[in-house]
Parts: C-alpha cells; sequence; structure tokens
C-alpha cells in the first residue's frame, strides 16, 4: 500500500508542479495550454545544463529558464498581441516539441544525442524520515518533490496573503479594475505567464533529470494536457489542484499496479484510465466549476 | 479567435460576394500571412546557421527534395492530403467560434474505420468497396467528433479539453484494435495485415500521388461552397462572430455546434482512411501522430477559408517531403520543419490579430 502510494506521489510529482504554474497563469486570465511546452522546454534544457555543468541545480536553473523561454512567446502573442490563448498555447507546444527534437540532434551533430545521467536521489529528512506510515512516504523523496509541497504553501499564501497576489487574482477576474488602481493588467498577465512557464518547466526537470536521468522526444506525453483538467478538478487553488493531481497520479499508479499483476484487460484499455478519468471527472463537475471571469479575455490597451 | 475580418462595427458579416481568396480586403490579411511566413524562414535560417549548416544550401535541398522529380512531388501531395481535408474541418469549426483540436484523434479512428471495412468487404468491385471503406472511415470520424460534441454540449467541459482528452484515447484505442482484432500476428509491431490489392486507392501516373489529393481538393471547393453559400455556412459565420446575435437570428446554437463537429470529424476521418488505403495499405500504429496539431497551424495559414487552405496544406506537405533529402544531404535535422512550422503559426497569430 505504502508502495503504491509513494508510486502515485511519483507520478504526481511533475504534474503538481505543472499545475501550481498553471494556477498563476489561469488566474491572471491567461488559459494555460502551453503548460505541455514548457513542461517538454523545460525537460530538455534540465538534461543539457545538467550534462554540460556537471551540476542538477544548474539542471534545475536551465529548465525554468527553458520553460521561461516557451511562455515568453505565449506571453508576448496571447497576450501582448491578443491572439486567441488556446491556440496559441497549442502553437508552443508544437515549437517546443520541434526545437527540442533539433536541439537534440544538433547537439548530437545529426543523431538525437545520448545523454544519460544518474536520477535524483532520495533526500531522507533527518528525524521525519523515521516516523512509522508517513516517513517513508511524505519525507524520503527526491528534491524536487519537496520542491512541489512546498511551492504548494507558498503559492496558497501568494494568491490570497499579500497584495500581488491580489493583482494578479483581479486581473483575471476584471483587468479594467486593476488598471483603475493604477496597477498594468498587462504587465500582470506577461510576468504571470513567464512564472508560469518558469515553474511549469521544473515539472519538466523533474520528468528528466528526476526520474529516468535523460531527455527523449515528446517525453511529457499529454501531462500538461492532464494538468489542464486537474486545475479545473481543483478548481484553481493549490491543494486542491495538489489533490486533483495526486489522484491522476493513483489512477496511473494504479494502472501500473494491474499490469505487473498480469490483470488480463488489455494494456491498452488501461493506459486510457488517466484520460478516460479526466474527462469523467470534468463531466461530473459539469456546470458547477467557474473561470476566473476574465479568462481568455484579451486586454485591450486604448 | 484570430477571425481574420476588417475593422466593421457591425458583428453580424456580410454575406460575400463570391467564393475564393479575399484580397481586396483593406487589412491585407494575406500579406501579412506572406510575411509571417518570411520571418519564421528567416528564424529558421539562423538556427541552420547555428548549427553550423548553410542556410541556403539547406533551403536548396529542401525545395529540391521536395519538387525536383515528378515523383517527389507526388510524395509531396500525399504528404499535402490529410492536412488539407482535416485543416479544412477546423477550419469550418473555428469560424464558428468552436476550438476544434481533436483531428488527430478523428483521422485515428476514421483509419480505423477504413481499415475495418477493408478487411471485412469481401468483394472484387474494387471502387464500391473503397468507396465503402471511405465512408466507414468518415462515419468513424464523424462519431468520434460527435462523442467530444456530447460531452461538451452535455456536460459543459470546454471543447479544447474534450477533444484533446479523447485524442489521447483514441490513439490508445486503435493501439488496442490493433493488438487484437484488428492485428497482424507475429508481426513484430502493432500494425493490421495487408488490406485487400482491391480497396487500395488508384495512383495518378506520372506523380505516383494517388487520388486522395484530388479528393482533398475537392472537398476543400465543397467546403468553401458551404461556408459562403449556404444557409448552415452564414449561420456558422454569424455564430463565429457572435453567439447572441446567432441566437437571436433564430440558429439553434448547439445545432450548430454538433453539425459542424460532426463534419469536421468526418472530413478528418476521411483524411484518416485516405492515409490508410493510399499510403500505407494497412493500418499501422501512431500514423496519425502529430496530423491533428498541424491541422490547425495549417487552417489558421489559410485564414480559416477553405480554399486558401490548398496552398497553405501544400506549404507545409512541400517543407516535410523535403525535409529528409535535407537530412540527408546537408545533415539538417529534420525537426527543424516542425519549429519551421511552429513558428509560423506564432508570427500569423501574432499577425493577423483581431481589431475589436
Amino acid at each position: 500500500m505504502s508502495d503504491f502510494l509513494a508510486a502515485a506521489i511519483r507520478i504526481a510529482t511533475p504534474l503538481m508542479l505543472a499545475a501550481l504554474g498553471g494556477i498563476l497563469s489561469e488566474c491572471a486570465g491567461v488559459f494555460a495550454v502551453g503548460l505541455e511546452g514548457m513542461m517538454l522546454a523545460g525537460a530538455f534544457a534540465a538534461i543539457i545544463g545538467a550534462w554540460l555543468s556537471g551540476s542538477d541545480l544548474v539542471g534545475v536553473l536551465f529548465s525554468m529558464l527553458g520553460g521561461a523561454a516557451i511562455a515568453l512567446a505565449v506571453a508576448v502573442v496571447a497576450v501582448r498581441y491578443r491572439a486567441d490563448h488556446m491556440v496559441t498555447g497549442l502553437t508552443a507546444n508544437i515549437l517546443a516539441l520541434g526545437l527540442t527534437s533539433y536541439l537534440l540532434r544538433v547537439a548530437g551533430g545529426g543523431r538525437p544525442i545520448a545523454i544519460h545521467l544518474t536520477p535524483l536521489q532520495a533526500w531522507p529528512i533527518p528525524g521525519l524520515a523515521d516516523l512509522p506510515v508517513l516517513g517513508p512516504l511524505l519525507f524520503v523523496q527526491p528534491p524536487l518533490t519537496y520542491l512541489a509541497l512546498l511551492g504548494c504553501g507558498v503559492l496558497a499564501i501568494f494568491l490570497t496573503r499579500t497584495q500581488a497576489g491580489l493583482t494578479l487574482r483581479a486581473t483575471g477576474e476584471n483587468p479594467e479594475a486593476v488598471f483603475t488602481s493604477g496597477a498594468e493588467p498587462l504587465r500582470v498577465r506577461m510576468l504571470a505567464v513567464i512564472a508560469c512557464g518558469a515553474i511549469a518547466g521544473i515539472g519538466g526537470a523533474v520528468l528528466s533529470l528526476q526520474q529516468v536521468g535523460t531527455f527523449t522526444d515528446g517525453m511529457t506525453r499529454g501531462r500538461g494536457y492532464l494538468v489542464l483538467a486537474a486545475l479545473i478538478v481543483g478548481r484553481w487553488n493549490p491543494w486542491g489542484a495538489m489533490a486533483a493531481c495526486l489522484f491522476f497520479g493513483a489512477a496511473e499508479a494504479f494502472e501500473l499496479r494491474l499490469q505487473s499483476f498480469g490483470v488480463p484487460v488489455g494494456s491498452y484499455i488501461v493506459q486510457m484510465a488517466p484520460y478516460l478519468i479526466a474527462l469523467a471527472v470534468l463531466a461530473g463537475l459539469g456546470r458547477s466549476s467557474r473561470l476566473p471571469a476574465a479568462i481568455g479575455q484579451p486586454i485591450r490597451t486604448e | 479567435m484570430s477571425e481574420p475580418t476588417s475593422s466593421s462595427p457591425v458583428a453580424v458579416p456580410q454575406q460575400a460576394r463570391r467564393i475564393g481568396f479575399r484580397l481586396h480586403r483593406g487589412d491585407h490579411l494575406f500579406v501579412r500571412i506572406l510575411i509571417a511566413v518570411l520571418l519564421s524562414m528567416l528564424c529558421a535560417g539562423a538556427l541552420v546557421a547555428v548549427s553550423g549548416h548553410d542556410p541556403v544550401a539547406a533551403f536548396v535541398a529542401l525545395v529540391t527534395g521536395a519538387v525536383g522529380s515528378p515523383h517527389q512531388i507526388g510524395a509531396a501531395f500525399n504528404r499535402t492530403t490529410p492536412y488539407l481535408l482535416a485543416g479544412g474541418g477546423v477550419a469550418m469549426c473555428f469560424r464558428a467560434g468552436i476550438i476544434n483540436i481533436g483531428a488527430e484523434g478523428q483521422i485515428a479512428v476514421g483509419g480505423m474505420g477504413t481499415a475495418a471495412v477493408a478487411l471485412v468487404w469481401f468483394d472484387d468491385l474494387s471502387a464500391v468497396s473503397t468507396v465503402a471503406a471511405l465512408l466507414g472511415g468518415a462515419g468513424a470520424g464523424a462519431l468520434w467528433a460527435g462523442l467530444a460534441a456530447a460531452i461538451h454540449l452535455g456536460r459543459r467541459v470546454h471543447e479544447v479539453l474534450a477533444t484533446l482528452l479523447l485524442n489521447f484515447v483514441a490513439l490508445l484505442l486503435v493501439q488496442q484494435v490493433l493488438a487484437g482484432p484488428l492485428g497482424e500476428f507475429g508481426a513484430g509491431f502493432l500494425q493490421s495485415p495487408l488490406l485487400p490489392r482491391a480497396s487500395w486507392l488508384p495512383r495518378i501516373s506520372p506523380f505516383n500521388a494517388h487520388v486522395g489529393f484530388l479528393i482533398a481538393v475537392v472537398a476543400a471547393a465543397l467546403l468553401s461552397f458551404t461556408l459562403w453559400r449556404t444557409r448552415f455556412g452564414f449561420a456558422l459565420r454569424v455564430a463565429g462572430h457572435s453567439r447572441p446575435a446567432a441566437a437571436y437570428a433564430g440558429f439553434s446554437l448547439p445545432l450548430l455546434t454538433w453539425s459542424v463537429m460532426v463534419l469536421a470529424g468526418a472530413v478528418a476521418g476521411l483524411a484518416g482512411g485516405i492515409e490508410v488505403l493510399g499510403l500505407h495499405r494497412r493500418l499501422i500504429e501512431g500514423f496519425s501522430l502529430g496530423f491533428g496539431f498541424k491541422a490547425v497551424t495549417v487552417a489558421l495559414l489559410g485564414a480559416l477559408e477553405p480554399l486558401a487552405i490548398v496552398p497553405a496544406a501544400l506549404f507545409v506537405g512541400l517543407l516535410e517531403a523535403g525535409s529528409l533529402s535535407m537530412q540527408r544531404q546537408i545533415g539538417v535535422p529534420s525537426a527543424l520543419v516542425v519549429v519551421i512550422e511552429g513558428l509560423t503559426m506564432l508570427f500569423v497569430l501574432a499577425a493577423t490579430v483581431r481589431r475589436l
């Protein structure tokens, strides 16, 4: 059982980080469809950074830069040029997919360069790690998992307890009011999207640097889209989104379990589970979910 | 939506005078798109230069690889076909303000439907079985899109999420079917047996392109006619500009959403069927990968105008057909083409901003 929960947390970690970024972006009023591309760019940059420098910390910093670079493109086109958020996000995903696989081959002189690093090891927290059930589950995790949990708390405080967080949420609800109050909604949105990219980039670093130690083309495999569903299910609340991500993680862990027990269900049918569950939960929520009022609407600047 | 219209104070668009390119529009839409394409090519050239290759040589290799011989042109036509069909369907949805990202899943399911019909249908009448197989694909695609529409309309799930998540389900469904009933036993990878020869699409002689390309061009013309000359098309355009106006005019928005999604699904399913019957001659795993998103690229590059999507799809098809010989001759990775597609779309989005 505790193996199962540990697997759920492991699978949910990249989703959780991406969700934290997505909350920033969507609360500021910009749909975060580009999360997939930001994660992918982060995953790629993390491996390249760690490989060039030999330091995992540099890898994580690179992943933030990689995610933020894709986010910058989204911010300029969707916020500054007021293009449709959904389509811009998708475009950013295509761009990230192309750029990462192109650069992977350029770095290897024509063939995909083979980088194999040691995945990040668990850091047991002294004292807490010896607790009976929770210890191995929560306090013997790799560093980026702690970062995800910590980030959740920080984001919750930021959104509800600080002036900047209030301005951010107001930009998602009523940009005109923010403008009247003397802030610049356009700048708020651009910063929120770029911060979203940096955080989602770390989510990508979890996939590459922490879990497998290498990068493969398109390795995010739709996780960014699952996070979009998790945001809605979690109602743009950091803790809610974290719970939704853990739920998706548990579904995938359960699926792996079923496969290892040789349950006679087609393996591909079982792999559909996270997507079907996401659809079912969204359909179950139906009309009751409420988006930030001004999400997807461009800010006029005349 | 990057709805490409001039800044008219009236929400309802005027009925266009004739089908086709609307170059006379005041905001030079197609000039802007051309500039966007040029900018992205320049960026791609810079990327090639950074990788230590000669951008001009790479460009020449790309072009000669795409149009160097009749066979290469034919290969480019084949490559263009799915983008043209699926892009047309996506454009119709976008016109109505419905963001359908489900083309990839619809293509996958369409290919599955076509393969299933072709494998079950034992008949020597080649034309009949081919048409039946293609119709099976279109029907399957329409059903898949209808499912997304049902989830969207029935439960208010955003159509982007409904179509996106169903894409993943569709890809896995095809894999499951290939691992089970439609699969070729002992093939080593997931594929169906070779389809009966009678069901293959005929080839056009000098180019060796399959007739699917012609079907796609005819379909684009029909979509353009539907968009500009029928009540349904008018309703789509009104709904795309203003949903309240469409409702006030008496158009049923749910019915519109249903019908345009099913239409787009059918065209995308047809694209999947043509890929299976014309190109692979069997159903293979992942044959639809990436087509769905690029269909969106093509639709926007063609300014959501079904006939203008023909050159847009040709642009993408030629790029992709030429990319492999660029990789072989110059050593520039063919993934550069995906970068060009992404950049082009970003520039097009920025250049064709709606005027409020």
